[in-house]
């Protein structure tokens, strides 16, 4: 993976005394809060319902074992003893105190993390596909290029003060897991007539009160020039972004106002100028970068084949574990393994600091040192030898994170809504807590299948509810919690943002209401090779709808 | 009395301490200028008295009792390069009108000029050095050749002239004669009317005292007359009014002014000023025209001689001015709060894609820890008033990353970018 060189260091280093000498001054009262507010929001510092939060940066969402004990370490040391994993590949801390703020960036910085740009309306951390540089049917490693738009990105003069926030994700692989279409600007990787590799660009997609599925502007940027290109984007966008209106402030709308065409035509313009320029990047530089992603020794491995089914009587557990939680491997011999931060009842995407240790124990021990987040709030172990799988869960299911459920029901994304979010209007986290409960049976959850639920508990949308097969939004009305539920969602290349299905439920009825939507589903499908999504694109809401709601 | 005489001539010393310059301030009547300058011309200093007019708005009256005494009398003008072109005009206007044949420009040494200020912009950080070569230097070997000299200073235009007499004695033995010393700004235009001398052009646009066009500005009704010269400047006489020898004659007592604009290093007078409602195209000078009035007025903007500024609001396009920004000495950007960041997209238009090499202002919210990027987006003036910022910039001590990751000009290439970008673009 990346390594800082001294360039890197210095950066960071420079960074953390900049923002400790700023929190120094609201903390001698120099600065009020008012003035404090930009300064530590550019440095990942929220104040939120109960104290400041801290999200720091996992670039891309690559950690090595030496960063994940040390965000063990600061959870431990400064905070409750746990951290909540986001949909951002980041990760939040919700109770460090202002004073330790400074001491926590230091740590951090010596081990190349940071929580630059992790807020206000600059260009975020990039997203990528957790099985980058290990997926089968991966056509190239985006990591490289997610690294180089990190550094072009970070504190970027131009781009610092954009009327929103502005979020990036990437996959190198056709099979989308990185939601790019609900991205500000998601990047695909493409090959074009003469072999070359480039990226399709697709914009103004987001999620939010307004949620947009991203549009293809360009089939195919060359690499060499997509930098470039980002930054045609990003100057149509500083310059024509509308900053009247908070909640229209996002390129999502830009796009969809002014139409693809008239954009597409500006950032054309603009490309034609800076193309070939500054930006371009030479070959040797993509070369040196990737160069830090090379993949790892792996040791050709004796043809191991694990009989599932057998292991399933044996141990169902395990069996369940490998069925769900095994990503295939480009390396004979190798596996991904997922490690699921969605205990039956739990808390989803927190982890405790003894976890933490543990996971980087086993990473460093089998998994040549690697780490991932993803979007829904795992981690990942990208590169296990099938003949370790074992070893593995056995050590997962030592530390309590051994739930073989990822992709099925209780795999949910979840904001962290009204136990820690100044914002939400209602609970997110008991509800998911609730849901998982009423599906915690594995039997259940293996016939039901592959189903996404996504909770969010407010309009912003943070636990990605409008891509959820089934999302889950709460609401206030008439003082009390209400949940929406929409159905059809999907982040992945079939990309649609799902419907509101009908009137809300209260917190207590909302679990019955999700059973009656799966046993709908379990009554109507063709078989159980049709999923919940597939079966609900060949129904249409109507047997949902009447499910729910009775017949009009 | 044709030409000033090439040796210089004896001051009448004897007649002068025989009368007693108080005795000769006694002679006149207040408000009898012209009895003053005839006098002084026939009787005190004959063939030894010249005058240095500035051709400004209030120089007719005197120009007109010199044409009444002798039309041959020396009348020397400071042609400094910095002068207004209304100015050069209207020396040629009232020679003719008046009938004046004596009138000679003096000129700075060139090579003064071109070592001291190459750049034309030393009014702006030096404005007494650039007085001082301008016209201190060039007046000196002319002031030696005469005994005397005319001035039209008053009483009413600054606080330092209150007690201002017809004659006066200089440090060096010369005399001093202020045939209006006396004058009201009143009597002044009542004067000018009566006699049908021709206004100044630049008068009837506001501007009361007129000096060099970087160091002039127009004057509030109600104001010091001379408030508008080196505006915002500590600074109220050029060398020239003081005792000939270069003594200071009166201690300059105006509070200091606090200066807005910073650049290079330090805050500075700042020559321009904001654009107001009823401002004409044709005849604003210093001004930061706003991008759409320049739009609807350009040809207007094109022809006007005066040097202006261009001023650029978010959402203004710059690349609808790329074919004119040569016209503009200055380009105001407008940073209506500090997360508007609209403007640092401009600048870079500006200095990179347009390779625009003036002044580059941020105006409005300019805060500390913008700065930093302003900077990198080619800004290299701002004008700040937010008082911790400035306390910042006077203590350099900026909150500022200084290495950076991206390339978004030349300036900084190759020191401190990421490897891949150290190359010259
Ligand atoms: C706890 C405090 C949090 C606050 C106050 C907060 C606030 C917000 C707000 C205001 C938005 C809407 C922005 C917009 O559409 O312009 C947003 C979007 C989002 N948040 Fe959060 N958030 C929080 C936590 C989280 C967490 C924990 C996650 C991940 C699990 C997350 C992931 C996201 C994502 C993915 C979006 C994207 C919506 C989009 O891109 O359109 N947020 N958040
Ligand atoms: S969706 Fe709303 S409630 Fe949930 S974290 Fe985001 S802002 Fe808070
Ligand atoms: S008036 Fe201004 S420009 Fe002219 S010489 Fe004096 S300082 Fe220089």
């Amino acid at each position: 993976m990346y390594r800082y060189d001294e360039f890197d260091e210095a950066f960071v280093a420079g960074r953390t005394a900049q923002f400790t000498d700023q929190i120094n001054r609201r903390l001698s009262g120099e600065l009020s809060e008012d003035q404090f507010r930009p300064l530590r929001l550019m440095n990942g510092l929220y104040l939120q319902l109960h104290a400041y939060m801290l999200r720091i940066a996992v670039p891309y969402g690559t950690l090595s074992s030496r960063q994940m004990r040390k965000l063990a370490h600061i959870a431990r040391t400064y905070d409750r003893g746990y951290g909540h994993f986001t949909t951002r590949q980041n990760i939040q801390f919700n109770w460090p105190k202002l004073k330790d703020v400074p001491a926590i960036l230091r740590e951090l910085g010596s081990v190349e993390m940071h929580s630059i740009q992790t807020s206000g309306n600059c260009i975020r951390n990039t997203t990528t596909d957790q099985f980058a540089g290990a997926a089968a049917d991966e056509i190239i490693d985006p990591r490289p290029v997610a690294e180089i738009i990190r550094q072009w990105s970070s504190l970027h003069p131009e781009f610092s003060y954009l009327p929103r926030k502005f979020k990036i994700a990437m996959t190198g692989s056709p099979n989308d897991r990185a939601a790019i279409r609900f991205h500000d600007i998601g990047l695909q990787a493409a090959t074009n007539a003469a072999g070359d590799i480039g990226w399709e660009v697709w914009v103004g997609g987001g999620l939010g009160r307004t949620p947009m599925i991203g549009k293809l502007i360009n089939s195919f940027v060359p690499n060499e020039h997509l930098l470039a290109y980002l930054e045609s984007i990003m100057r149509v966008y500083n310059r024509y972004g509308r900053r009247d209106n908070k909640f229209k402030a996002r390129i999502k709308i830009l796009v969809h106002e002014e139409g693809l065409e008239t954009i597409k035509g500006q950032v054309e313009a603009e490309f034609a100028e800076v193309r070939g320029g500054v930006l371009t990047l030479p070959q040797e530089e993509v070369d040196r970068i990737t160069a830090y992603f090379a993949p790892p020794q792996f040791t050709p491995q004796p043809a191991t084949k694990i009989d599932v089914a057998y292991q399933s009587i044996i141990d169902p557990a395990y069996g369940r574990w490998l069925d769900n939680n095994i990503n295939s491997h480009r390396e004979p011999g190798y596996a991904s393994v997922t490690i699921s931060l969605k205990p039956i009842g739990g808390a989803p995407g927190d982890a405790t600091a003894q976890q933490m240790d543990d996971v980087a124990d086993i990473a460093e021990r089998y998994a040549f040192d690697e780490l991932r987040v993803t979007h829904e709030q795992n981690l990942v172990l990208p590169h296990v030898a099938v003949a370790d799988l074992r070893a593995v869960y056995d050590a997962l299911l030592a530390t309590g994170l051994a739930e073989g459920n990822t992709g099925l029901i209780t795999d949910m994304i979840c904001c962290p809504g009204l136990d820690f979010c100044a914002l939400a209007n209602a609970r997110s986290i008991p509800i998911a807590q609730e849901i998982s409960r009423t599906f915690a049976e594995p039997k259940r959850q293996a016939e039901i299948g592959d189903l996404k639920i996504k909770i969010s508990g407010c309009i912003n949308a943070c636990g990605h509810h409008h891509v959820g097969h089934i999302g889950i939004l709460g609401v206030e009305k008439k003082g009390g919690e209400l949940y929406q539920i929409t159905l059809g969602g999907d982040a992945t290349q079939q990309a649609a943002v799902g419907k509101i299905i009908g009137p809300g439920f209260e917190a207590e009825k909302l679990p019955k209401a999700i059973e009656t939507l799966v046993d709908t589903y379990i009554a109507k499908r063709e078989s159980a090779d049709e999923t919940f999504i597939q079966a609900y694109r060949r129904l249409g809401e109507a047997p949902f709808k009447e499910a729910l709601y009775g017949t009009a | 009395m044709a030409l000033p005489k090439l040796a210089p001539a004896q001051p009448a010393h004897d007649k002068l301490r025989a009368l007693g310059i108080i005795a000769l301030n006694g002679m006149f009547d207040e408000m009898d200028a012209l009895g003053v300058l005839r006098y002084a011309a026939s009787d005190v200093l004959p063939g030894d008295l010249a005058i240095v007019s500035s051709f400004g708005a209030d120089s007719a009256v005197l120009l007109h009792l010199v044409a009444q005494v002798d039309p041959s009398l020396p009348v020397y003008f400071l042609e400094t390069g910095k002068h207004f072109t209304e100015t050069l005009d209207y020396v040629e206007a009232l020679k003719k009108h008046l009938g004046l044949i004596n009138v000679q420009a003096i000129y700075p040494n060139q090579a003064d000029v071109e070592r001291f200020d190459p750049a034309g912009t030393l009014w702006e950080t030096d404005p007494d050095s650039c007085c001082h070569i301008r016209k201190t230097e060039p007046l000196e070997p002319i002031t030696e050749q005469f005994g005397g000299w005319v001035t039209g200073r008053k009483r009413f235009q600054t606080v330092e002239r209150g007690v201002l007499p017809h004659f006066e004695l200089t440090s060096d033995d010369r005399i001093k004669v202020n045939p209006l010393a006396y004058f009201s700004d009143a009597d002044v235009n009542r004067y000018k009317i009566e006699h049908g001398l021709p206004e100044h052009p630049l008068f009837a646009k506001g501007y009361k005292s007129i000096g060099c066009a970087p160091c002039t500005s127009v004057v509030a009704e109600g104001e010091d007359p001379r408030a508008g010269r080196w505006r915002g400047l500590n600074k109220k006489e050029c060398g020239i009014h003081f005792d000939f020898n270069g003594a200071i004659a009166s201690p300059m007592t105006a509070p200091a002014t606090r200066h807005t604009l910073w650049k290079n290093g330090g805050f500075i007078a700042d020559p321009f000023h904001a654009w107001a409602e009823g401002d004409e195209p044709t005849g604003a000078s210093y001004k930061h025209v706003p991008l759409p009035v320049f739009l609807a007025n350009r040809e207007a903007i094109l022809a006007n001689p005066h040097p202006l500024g261009l001023l650029v609001a978010p959402g203004d396009r710059i690349e609808d001015v790329e074919a004119d920004l040569h016209r503009f000495a200055s380009v105001a950007i407008q940073f209506p709060g500090f997360t508007d960041g609209r403007g640092y997209s401009t600048a870079r238009l500006l200095s990179q894609r347009y390779q625009y090499a003036n002044e580059i202002r941020a105006i409005g919210d300019v805060l500390q820890d913008q700065i930093p990027l302003m900077r990198r987006c080619g800004i290299n003036a701002f004008v700040v008033t937010h008082e911790p910022t400035r306390q910042a910039l006077i203590e350099n001590r900026l909150p500022e990353v200084n290495i950076f990751y991206q390339p978004v000009g030349t300036a900084e290439i190759p020191v401190g970018t990421r490897p891949f970008l150290r190359r010259v673009s």
